[in-house]
């Protein structure tokens, strides 16, 4: 800070003051250092077992059960007497590569899981895998594992159950937790004709692609891509939630009524939109057609015609 | 009752020669400014002609002034619901191309240029686009004869004329013209003022100048369309509109306004008039034929006692009263019925009055030479080359009778002034003449006097403005004490 006596230019030192007002006047880098200065805290503790479950359970369990059978993915029990830890921390860091590389038992798998393929978690080390390794390997000793699979009572569904999920997915009905429609992102069938979301994928054969109905309820109660957690990790489905919208998967996926090529709409759209801008245009044309423009120009305009003529 | 007084003007077309001078007079004094290259407060236009901006006068075009509708008044540019459907854009004003494209020229040229073989030229050079421009017009461009042909024929008051008439018009374009300097007409019933959707524009009560507050104009142009005489000016740099402001510095300090000042011809004249507000609306809503005779009755004889007692219940100065009983305009519009409001008919009750000119006989040309003789040297006025038509859509409302009136009027005073001073007509003959013009021996004396002998006191009769009356009706003058300034001390510029 400069001061100015008189009209000499006097020494920048700093005081104490000055320093002190710095927080003062920028609200903007105080909220800043305050968290900053909480992520380092955040950070310094250790992850506890109890973190490793959670991290397992959110990540994991929606394709894999420990004891409970095949999922979307096989059962994980006893997994490490299948391959060395080795391989094993390799395919969770990266599954696709391992794929690719043309590893035989991961193209094995692979194939077993019809061509899903398994998720790279966001944020995985090495060390987060050995460390799910190891859990998995706790839990495999346990007579029950606690993710040895829920059973979900999966009764037949009723036109209620599915008429239900429609409402939920339209968004029609809001979501306990409110999560948001599943209309955003995704489209069943292209939904009664309002086609829905094309951020995310068609969701009209989700359950033949996820291998059925155990599945995709294992899979809604925890999604696991990066997109589904961001929204629903801390506003997850209830049951009967899960229910409804399976059914509702269930029962569009045979439903021929809606089950058209969606581009015919979008043509429609697109014939509309010209049609509209037509329909404007000729109604603007209509109101300021006769319009004030000129008037010394079409004089001289006119006047040559006639004197050409 | 309601009594003001508005300082009104007169302009006696016959004495004008169309020297331009007051519009320079002007041009210097207001609008040499970045962005009001293209505006005259004053122009001076040549009739027939279609003028500046070109055909301002076809109001079915540009939809300025008044129009009744349903028996009542409204506006034909805008209005309230009419407004919505063009709400972001003005549909009624004039481009450029209509005004005209301001120019200078290169002069730098005349000293600069390279030796060759011919002399160096000043090109025109666009105000606006600073390019090279070939000048297609210009504010008197009728004047110029640059284009009468096309601009001539295109006079709006050629309308209703017959066959016979617009021959003799073609004639007219070629051989007989006469000026028409416009100013601002201060209107009582201003439709500018009353367009102006931020009521930016008022009419000042002590003196009826129509003036535009440059703190309070928010550019929208409406003012632009709705006077039907295309005096208000749009300037695209401080984006406000700007108009003839009578110089109201020069009015307040008793001098003439610049334009009446320079007027080499001395056509023009200014006073005091008191007026009935009360009867605005009613008078503005009369039927076409009534509007000037109308108009006359609302302007009141400031020599009536009981218009005097009402004047000064309104608060109008001793000295103010005074200056309308010495009013030349008074005397010309109401007293001798010689001056005319232009175009009557957009319902704008104009305050600047015109003495219809004179003009020569009917030539008649057959085929080798152009026969201008008459028999008599004071011709009847039905057989001026001017055909009382035109001159009636000019400042009759479309009706000849004021204006004949008016002409037969003058041409009486000059034979009348012909037998006293020439002689080769008797007085007998003369005197009969003045009695069919409906003109005494001593109106014609004063007629004379106000017309060929006025001297600057004569013509331009202006009461002291008491200006601090005007302003202590508003504010403290006392907050204005050992303040020193000249008004704005920041330009109007665009934004709020």
């Amino acid at each position: 800070m400069k001061r100015i006596i008189g009209n000499q230019l006097t020494s920048g030192k700093r005081t104490l003051f000055d320093r002190s007002l710095f927080l003062l006047k920028s609200p903007l880098k105080t909220i800043t250092f305050f968290m900053l200065f909480g992520l380092i805290l955040g950070y310094g503790s250790p992850a506890q077992s109890q973190d490793i479950a959670q991290t397992f359970k959110q990540n994991c369990s929606s394709c894999h059960w420990i004891g409970g059978g095949r999922l979307i993915g096989p059962d994980l029990k006893n997994v490490s007497q299948r391959k060395d830890r080795d391989w094993h921390v390799r395919f969770i860091l990266d599954p696709k590569a391992m794929i690719d590389s043309g590893d035989p038992y991961a193209k094995k798998i692979f194939a077993e899981a019809k061509n899903v393929l398994m998720l790279k978690v966001p944020g995985m080390t090495a060390k987060l895998a050995n460390d799910l390794l190891d859990f998995i390997e706790a839990e495999s000793k346990l007579d029950s594992s606690q993710f040895a699979g829920k059973k979900v009572a999966l009764g037949p569904f009723s036109a209620e159950d599915a008429a239900k999920g429609l409402e939920l997915f339209t968004g029609r009905t809001k979501l306990e937790n409110n999560a948001p429609g599943c209309i955003n992102c995704h489209t069943v069938n292209s939904v009664g004709g309002s086609l829905g979301g094309r951020l995310g994928p068609d969701l009209t054969q989700v359950v033949a692609r996820l291998q059925g109905r155990t599945a995709i309820t294992s899979w809604l109660s925890a999604p696991p891509t990066a997109t589904m957690k961001s929204q629903f990790q801390n506003k997850p489905l209830n049951e009967q939630e899960i229910k409804s919208l399976v059914a509702y998967f269930e029962s569009s996926a045979n439903n021929d009524r809606y089950n058209f090529d969606s581009s015919i709409i979008w043509i429609a759209v697109i014939f509309c939109g010209f049609g509209g801008s037509l329909f404007g245009l000729i109604l603007f044309s209509g109101i300021w057609g006769k319009r004030f423009r000129a008037v010394r120009h079409p004089l001289v305009k006119l006047s040559k015609i006639r004197g050409e003529s | 009752m309601n009594v003001r007084s508005q300082i009104s003007m007169m302009f006696h077309l016959d004495k004008c020669i169309g020297c331009h001078t007051c519009s320079i007079a002007c041009k210097n004094i207001w609008t040499d400014r970045k962005g009001t290259e293209y505006m005259w407060f004053n122009n001076v236009e040549t009739k027939p002609g279609t003028g500046y901006p070109t055909k301002w006068e076809d109001q079915d075009s540009y939809n300025g002034g008044w129009e009744k509708k349903n028996g009542k008044l409204r506006l034909k540019s805008t209005g309230r619901g009419r407004i919505i459907p063009n709400i972001f854009h003005n549909p009624n004003l004039p481009s450029m191309d209509d005004y005209y494209e301001p120019w200078t020229y290169d002069y730098q040229n005349l000293f600069n240029a390279p030796e060759g073989d011919d002399q160096p030229t000043a090109k025109p050079i666009s105000m606006v686009t600073g390019e090279y421009i070939d000048i297609e017009s210009g504010p008197n461009w009728d004047d110029d004869l640059s284009g009468s042909p096309i601009y001539g024929e295109n006079d709006p008051n050629i309308d209703g004329l017959t066959d016979q008439e617009r021959e003799q018009l073609f004639a007219i374009q070629r051989l007989v013209f006469f000026y028409f300097p416009r100013i601002c007409n201060h209107c009582s019933n201003p439709a500018c003022v009353a367009s102006c959707p931020s009521g930016a524009l008022y009419k000042r009560g002590e003196d009826g100048i129509v003036l535009i507050d440059q703190n309070r104009c928010r550019g929208w142009r409406s003012c632009v369309s709705a006077c039907p005489y295309k005096k208000t000016y749009f300037n695209w740099s401080t984006g406000k509109s700007e108009k003839c402001l009578l110089c109201f510095p020069r009015i307040e300090t008793g001098q003439a306004p610049a334009c009446f000042h320079s007027c080499v011809g001395r056509i023009r004249y200014l006073g005091v008039v008191l007026y009935d507000a009360d009867r605005i609306e009613e008078v503005a809503n009369l039927p076409q034929e009534e509007l000037i005779d109308g108009q006359r009755s609302m302007i009141l004889d400031p020599h009536d006692p009981q218009v005097i007692a009402e004047a000064r219940k309104s608060g109008i100065h001793e000295s103010t009263i005074k200056a309308a009983q010495n009013s030349p305009v008074y005397k010309f519009v109401k007293t001798w019925k010689l001056a005319l409001p232009p175009h009557i008919e957009y319902r704008t009750l104009p305050m600047l009055f015109y003495v219809p000119p004179m003009s020569p006989v009917i030539s008649s040309f057959d085929g080798k030479t152009v026969d201008g003789t008459s028999e008599d040297l004071f011709h009847d006025i039905s057989d001026s080359r001017v055909p009382m038509k035109f001159l009636g859509n000019l400042f009759g409302a479309g009706y000849t009778g004021k204006v004949e009136y008016a002409l037969r009027k003058q041409k009486a005073v000059r034979w009348y002034r012909r037998a006293i001073t020439v002689g080769d007509v008797d007085m007998a003959t003369a005197e009969r003449i003045l009695l069919e013009a409906d003109c005494s021996v001593e109106e014609a004396e004063e007629i004379y006097k106000l017309t060929s002998l006025c001297t600057v006191e004569d013509r331009f009769v202006i009461p002291p403005s008491h200006r601090e009356e005007a302003i202590e009706a508003l504010q403290d003058p006392m907050t204005r004490k050992q303040e020193a300034g000249f008004g704005f001390t920041a330009g109007p510029r665009r934004g709020m």
